[in-house]
């Protein structure tokens, strides 16, 4: 599987010899170019046009944060897998309410069900959770007759305000108290994390969107409008739980990012360099982690699996096979 | 799978061997590369280093691993290269 680089020097990317080629101040490296898959950009990075060129043939997307973290916008190259047929199924899918409303409802369905593993896994290992979990049942039982986005994304909200609450009770540190989700820009500690793996696993579903033959312009849950990507956020609704939050619970119990890893901005708070690398490293190696699939049978990685999610929308999307969301099972 | 590769070049064709295997590997140090590397690839990098090489001078030695499991590394002194995935 091709690698993903994140970037937080500041320096100079180039082509050289026919692959890529990152210059700082202080050193300089190669890049193996065909094991390259994407590049997420931290730093202040200068590139040019002979670079860019060489990316776009290689299909090597490019990702860029702020400097506080914020995605900002994405080098995307020329389509390389164009299919007006694909397109014209996707639109035709938004167009039609009905069509529309049952892949939203799948992908609130497997946002839910995974936040119910998640929810089991930690009911298990501290208890007290049996209640939320019946709550967040009993709201996934609604999603069958809500016939209208809004009301299902209500819904879906609603799903995650009891999901939130517990989170004081898994990760039990004082330090990352909950309180309520915050936004742009979050407020406190853990809202920082959430947002920023958010983000990150935004990109990562556009970088698989990219290999397939999906526009990600197109989204059902989230609103196509004129300006950004959508359908990468309805599939990273599915993945949030089992992969982003899980590695920010684990983080926090191995005491691996502590608030000293913060710092204020504005009005809100940021994380500092160490803690993106670290919440990164974790979040690579998590994607990167192999396990059983169910239906094909043999071991697969997460980030595989989120490439499969997107073959099964293709396959739903051609009238083949009805959507099933991926739900974790343990 | 994952590979290392050792050469052994002339100088005449030793920076072209260099540039061909950076496309592919991470450089580790004089004349060693290492890194995962599809089959495809492999086959791909086999072929461009097979146009350059002269049979008679040259040697190239590449290392393949189905998985790293069961393997360590271990670096004395200094490290030179090696993949990295933060920049």
């Amino acid at each position: 599987m091709k690698k993903t680089i994140y970037i937080f020097n500041d320096g100079q990317l180039k082509r050289k010899g026919n692959t890529l080629y990152f210059e700082t101040e202080e050193n300089s490296k190669y890049l193996p170019v065909e094991d390259i898959g994407e590049i997420l950009v931290f730093g202040e990075v200068t590139l040019n046009k002979k670079f860019l060129e060489f990316v776009s043939q290689k299909e090597i997307i490019i990702h860029y944060f702020s400097h506080y973290g914020y995605y900002m916008g994405s080098f995307y190259p020329r389509e390389h897998l164009n299919s007006g047929f694909i397109i014209l199924k996707q639109a035709e899918n938004y167009l039609n309410a009905e069509k529309r409303i049952f892949l939203a409802r799948q992908f609130v369905r497997g946002a839910a069900r995974n936040i119910r593993q998640v929810l089991k896994y930690y009911n298990n290992r501290i208890g007290g959770l049996t209640e939320t979990i019946e709550n967040v049942s009993e709201l996934t039982g609604m999603l069958a007759d809500c016939d209208d986005v809004s009301k299902l994304m209500a819904l879906e909200g609603n799903i995650r305000d009891y999901y939130y609450k517990q989170f004081d009770k898994i990760t039990n540190n004082p330090d990352f108290k909950f309180e309520e989700r915050t936004r742009r820009p979050p407020k406190n500690h853990i809202n920082t994390l959430i947002s920023f793996g958010n983000s990150i696993m935004y990109t990562i579903v556009l970088s698989e969107i990219y290999k397939t033959h999906l526009d990600p312009r197109i989204g059902y849950l989230h609103t196509t409008n004129f300006r950004k990507f959508s359908l990468n956020l309805d599939i990273a609704e599915i993945f949030k739980p089992i992969l982003i939050d899980r590695v920010i619970f684990s983080l926090l119990a191995k005491k691996m990012i502590t608030v000293a890893d913060f710092e204020e901005f504005a009005n809100g708070i940021m994380m500092k360099e160490r803690a993106k690398k670290i919440f990164l490293q974790e979040l690579d190696t998590k994607l990167k982690t192999t396990i059983k699939h169910k239906s094909i049978g043999r071991q697969v990685s997460y980030r595989r699996i989120i490439r499969l999610e997107l073959y099964k929308l293709e396959k739903h999307l051609m009238g083949e096979v009805e959507y099933e969301p991926f739900v974790a099972q343990w | 799978m994952f590979v290392i590769l050792v050469y052994d070049i002339n100088v005449k064709r030793v920076a072209k061997v260099l540039k061909t295997v950076r496309k592919y590997l991470h450089w580790v140090q004089n004349s060693v590369f290492e890194g995962e590397i599809s089959k495809a690839n492999y086959q791909k990098l086999k072929t461009e280093i097979r146009n350059i090489i002269n049979n008679e001078e040259d040697s190239v030695i590449i290392y393949v691993f189905r998985t790293l499991q069961y393997s360590s590394r271990e670096i004395m002194g200094i490290e030179k290269g090696g993949e990295d995935i933060f920049l």
